[in-house]
């Protein structure tokens, strides 16, 4: 089985390596573009960066692996993640996290049993003026509350 | 030509002087001290991790890396005081916080890095009662070689070696912060010819050879060094042996060939064809004098070897050049060349000598040469020309000596049995049992260059003399001294021999 | 020159496009340091405004610059740290959003100062949706020919790329930003050589925090004397003061150097809420040593706090109040480390793991002195000893909570 992105990814992958002196550096922002696309990075597409790259594979298994914004198997169709540094803790991010495990029944790094939202504990998102801070599928949210996190939880839940 | 400029610093109140550029590891080292360290490998870049190589540095407030920092004129270096040995101390507890007591079933016992520097820097007691992390501990990664995630300290000198050496970059580290790991991509395993370089740098048994694994302990080796048969490099390599306990009584295994560090000749590699060849050593080895084929019980060598003069005597002296034919072989030393050539051109006056060897390989863009032979320019330093044999030759020889098994390399099975068949007389000196022992009148057993003194030239001149790195086999005899043996069977003086 | 370029951040991100940047001001530095000024002049200035860095190290920016050599052949970058992970830390969050094209314009007159030709911007991968502003904002300075080729139509020229990050804090350390930049896993390297030199692409390079950059404009277009006076004679200029915690209005504060930490918290941020008291202030993002109420009153410049045990770093003022449980904080502490170590270096890979664990073992089932006596030490054995300042970033905090709430802490760990 291999791999190929869709044309549009492929058109954004070419024109971002373009932007780079040497093509290994265009590592990120070409994962970025993959995950994009699919909600993760499939390990046939690993070999394809790494073709398109001139790298050995086992570089961007490393690149992978080492950042937490990149998923290498596939979750939920909305990601949610919740801060757990200090201003958010001062907040109330636990109890917000207690409550999320009340609503959906996941706890950091689980995805619902329906596939609808994949929740996440992170650290400091720099939005601590809005503590307790979430983000939605790259948008924050905050400050939340129980009640504002269940209207979140609906809208993600609804654009299914 | 500018020679480097040199710099003179103190180290533990020593003065030393070296080239500019050094760093202050290696130049402690030259100053007899040595600081200790996991990452640091010389012939790799600088990766500063391990922080094992903290020292101080008179005027500035950290401890400073001596492996990362280049020495300057007048520096100031104390490699331990009661803050460096603090320093390691705290280095190495906490490498033993998260690292497996492995020892009584770990291969590098012995010879361990984080063993030797606890003797030396810890020897606190660990104070670590959390759950250590647990991890893979037997990871196959190609080539042979054992991955023990446990027990790595990643030192990352694998990682290094395989993407600045080799090129090939078969291994990463992946994921972050304690949960970091050595690895390969899954169906791109380890796989170059100089894979066996990696267990020699790890310093502690996260990288383990199938070859080596459970198999002894690294204090029964007798370590000796030795030059590689193998190719026309001839890097400088160790061979560990062990003859007697734990084996039997008069038993010897040789388990390992580990690299050396030569800068003229393979910096601090050796390619995985010359560890190999730790097989050859023990493995086929003729035992004994073979009279057609079968062990003559109970005959030595010496007195086989006067049959062998009384065939060369049989020939008259006219008909000698035209009726006795000798090939040998460019794993002899030089010593024992010279002495070939003294006995059979110089003494007996023959001319039909040719050489045959191991085919040609591939040659690649680190070590290893095409040709397979180790002392090629030292067959041409004694004089000789380089004849490949002849079937025609040998054929129509009346006494045939050979010395070494590789006439199978260059003929067919059959037509070298035709042609040996039409010798009357054809000897044969071997250190491996072959094809072409039951060809031979008789077959005399020699000694493999480990077992050997010598010297070989290597493809770019270079000369490189060995001692003997195992005990020789009971009745392995190296070639020198049977040429010595012959020629005062035929009452000919070879003159100085320093063959041993 | 109007009066609203003395502001760097404009009170809400109304007025983040090019007009209305222009409109009060925008880009007149730029034109006047590429049309009427020598680079080293640009460089002079900059020092003379002792503009401090502002990502979290302090280092003046205007000496950073005049180590890159000029008389070398082949490229040179600047590398825009965005990667805002100090946690505590917002404002370049707010520039970004509210005034990008300040960002930018310091980055053409930083660009122009040391002779390089291509800025990338390395953003944190969580502002990925700020940063379309950001990348916006460029696409419209190139459109007015403030990028690009030919700069306000002269010989010099600049392209900027974003480049997004993908979730590590480590990627906030210079020489780990320059390897996640490369390709690779975002780890320190070992200085020298140092970035100036040997940076991005083995070229030479200067990293400058977002805010730092933000900053020169205000410089060139008012002038050294103007900004130095700002501030303080060692620290010019204001700083973007982030506020979060338990106060009454979080939010970012642009201030003068030297401000007081009281006067910042309970004057602007308006103090702890209703019937709360201040317990303890962290006062320049996680990685700064927390401070008790009582060492409150000093002012916020770098030297003043360093002389407290602690440091301004990023700026980021978290205030904890009362009714919040030190070993809570102690455990979110150990736990960000331990989380963000890049685990290259023994202490800090090892190290904050153990401390981690030793953190929650006390949290689950209790502990005793010599278990808070352990993490002091397993400190002490990270402090100083590692590549990059991520090992103390974790250590002197972690002492700093232990030995202030020593008492504190044995009771609630005693079982």
């Amino acid at each position: 089985m291999s791999y190929a992105p869709s044309p549009a990814a492929l058109r954004r992958i070419e024109a971002t390596i373009a932007l780079y002196p040497e093509k290994g550096a265009a590592i990120l922002p070409v994962l970025h573009i993959i995950q994009g696309e699919s909600g993760f990075v499939p390990e046939e597409a690993e070999s394809w960066v790494a073709g398109r790259l001139a790298v050995p594979p086992v570089r961007v298994r490393e690149v992978l692996s080492f950042y937490t914004m990149f998923k290498r198997a596939p979750g939920g169709r909305h990601s949610l993640l919740v801060c757990r540094n200090l201003s958010c803790t001062l907040a109330g991010a636990e109890d917000i996290l207690g409550f999320i495990f009340e609503t959906l029944g996941v706890r950091p790094g689980e995805t619902t049993p329906d596939g609808a939202i994949t929740v996440f504990a992170v650290e400091c998102l720099g939005n601590c003026d809005h503590a307790p801070c979430l983000q939605a599928d790259g948008a924050d949210h905050g400050p939340a509350t129980r009640a504002s996190v269940a209207a979140l939880i609906e809208e993600l839940r609804a654009d299914a | 030509m500018t020679e480097a400029k040199r710099v003179r610093l103190t180290i533990d109140g020593r003065a030393v002087e070296v080239a500019e550029g050094t760093n202050v590891l290696k130049a402690a080292e030259a100053a007899g001290v040595a600081i200790p360290h996991f990452c640091y490998h010389p012939g790799l870049e600088i990766e500063g991790s391990c922080r094992m190589c903290l020292v101080e540095i008179e005027g500035l407030p950290k401890l400073e890396l001596a492996c990362s920092t280049v020495v300057r004129e007048g520096l100031v270096v104390r490699t331990s005081t009661e803050r460096v040995r603090t320093a390691r101390k705290d280095v190495l507890e906490f490498l033993l916080a998260e690292h497996p007591l492995d020892c009584p079933i770990c291969d590098k016992a012995g010879e361990c890095r984080l063993q030797d520097y606890y003797d030396l820097h810890g020897l606190t007691a660990g104070r670590m009662i959390e759950a250590r992390e647990r991890r893979e501990k037997k990871r196959p990664i190609g080539r042979g070689l054992i991955l023990d995630r446990e027990r790595c300290v990643l030192c990352t000198r694998c990682v290094r070696f395989l993407r600045q050496v080799t090129r090939t970059g078969e291994l990463g580290v992946f994921e972050r912060s304690l949960r970091s790991e050595v690895g390969t991509f899954e169906g791109r395993p380890v796989d170059n010819d100089y894979s066996g370089n990696l267990v020699d740098i790890c310093p502690v048994g996260a990288i383990t050879s199938e070859d080596f694994r459970f198999k002894t302990r690294a204090w029964f080796l007798t370590r000796k060094p030795s030059v590689c048969p193998h190719c026309g490099r001839g890097c400088a390599v160790v061979v560990e042996s062990v003859k007697g306990y734990p084996l039997a009584a008069g038993e010897r295994r040789v388990y390992r060939v580990t690299a050396r560090e030569n800068a003229a000749v393979n910096g601090h590699w050796i390619c995985d064809l010359g560890r190999e060849g730790r097989r050859e050593i023990d493995e086929g080895r003729l035992t004994g004098v073979l009279r057609a084929g079968a062990p003559a019980k109970g005959l030595s060598w010496r007195t086989a070897l006067a049959e062998v003069a009384a065939s060369i005597r049989s020939v008259p002296g006219p008909d000698r050049t035209a009726r006795i034919a000798v090939v040998l072989n460019a794993r002899l030393t030089s010593e024992e060349l010279a002495q070939a050539k003294r006995l059979f051109v110089d003494g007996l006056g023959l001319d039909r000598i040719s050489f045959a060897g191991r085919k040609p390989g591939r040659a690649d863009s680190l070590l290893l040469t095409a040709e397979r032979m180790p002392n090629d320019r030292g067959v041409l330093e004694a004089g000789f020309p380089p004849r490949p044999p002849a079937l025609a030759e040998l054929s129509t020889a009346g006494v045939l000596l050979v010395f070494g098994p590789y006439l199978a390399e260059h003929f067919e099975a059959e037509a070298l049995q035709n042609v040996l068949a039409a010798v009357p007389a054809k000897f044969l000196f071997t250190a491996h049992s072959g094809p072409l022992d039951r060809l031979a009148t008789l077959a005399f057993p020699v000694a493999h260059p480990a077992e050997k003194s010598g010297t070989y030239v290597n493809i770019e001149g270079v000369r490189q003399p060995f001692g003997r790195a195992v005990a020789p086999l009971p009745s392995a005899v190296a070639e020198g001294a049977i040429f010595d043996c012959l020629a005062g069977r035929l009452g000919l003086n070879l003159g100085e021999s320093d063959v041993r | 020159m109007p009066e609203s370029m003395d502001r760097l951040l404009p009170v809400d991100d109304a007025s983040w496009g090019l007009e209305a940047y222009v409109s009060r001001g925008g880009y007149a530095a730029a034109r006047q340091a590429l049309t009427s000024m020598a680079p080293a002049d640009v460089i002079a200035e900059v020092c003379r405004a002792v503009l401090r860095g502002r990502g979290g190290a302090g280092f003046p920016a205007g000496t950073k610059w005049g180590f890159v050599p000029q008389n070398v052949s082949g490229p040179k970058y600047l590398c825009v740290n965005a990667d805002e992970g100090e946690p505590g830390t917002f404002k370049d969050r707010l520039i970004l959003l509210r005034a990008p094209h300040a960002l930018i314009e310091g980055i053409v007159i930083a660009a122009f100062a040391v002779g390089i030709p291509k800025a990338f911007i390395y953003v944190r991968g969580e502002y990925a949706l700020i940063s379309e502003r950001l990348e916006a904002a460029i696409a419209e300075a190139r459109a007015a020919g403030y990028l690009g080729p030919r700069v306000l139509g002269t010989d010099f020229g600049l392209e900027i790329v974003a480049h997004h990050g993908a979730g590590a804090y480590i990627c906030g350390e210079e020489t780990a930003l320059l390897e996640s930049l490369e390709g690779r896993r975002g780890q320190p390297r070992v200085k020298p050589p140092f970035p100036a030199v040997v940076g991005l692409f083995r070229s030479p390079t200067v990293i400058n925090n977002v805010e730092t950059l933000a900053a020169v404009p205000q410089i060139i277009g008012r002038g050294a004397g103007w900004f130095l006076g700002r501030g303080l004679a060692k620290d010019g200029g204001t700083r973007l003061f982030s506020v979060s915690g338990a106060v009454r209005r979080p939010g970012v504060y642009e201030l003068p150097v030297g401000t007081p930490l009281r006067e910042i918290i309970e004057v602007h941020a308006g103090g702890p809420p209703e019937g709360r008291r201040i317990k303890a202030v962290v006062p320049g993002g996680l990685s700064a040593p927390v401070l008790k109420p009582e060492e409150l009153d000093l002012p916020m410049d770098f030297d003043s706090l360093a002389k407290a045990g602690s440091m301004l770093g990023s700026a980021g003022i978290i205030v904890i109040a009362d009714g919040t449980p030190i070993l809570d904080v102690l455990h979110v502490t150990a736990r960000f480390y331990a989380h963000e170590s890049c685990g290259k270096c023994t202490p800090c890979r090892i190290g904050t793991a153990w401390i981690l664990k030793v953190v929650e073992r006390l949290r689950r089932s209790g502990g005793g002195p010599a278990d808070l006596d352990l993490v002091v030490r397993l400190a002490g054995g990270i402090k100083g000893r590692t590549l990059c300042p991520l090992g103390d970033a974790a250590a002197l905090p972690i002492q700093a909570l232990v030995t202030k709430f020593r008492s504190e802490l044995e009771q609630a760990v005693a079982r």
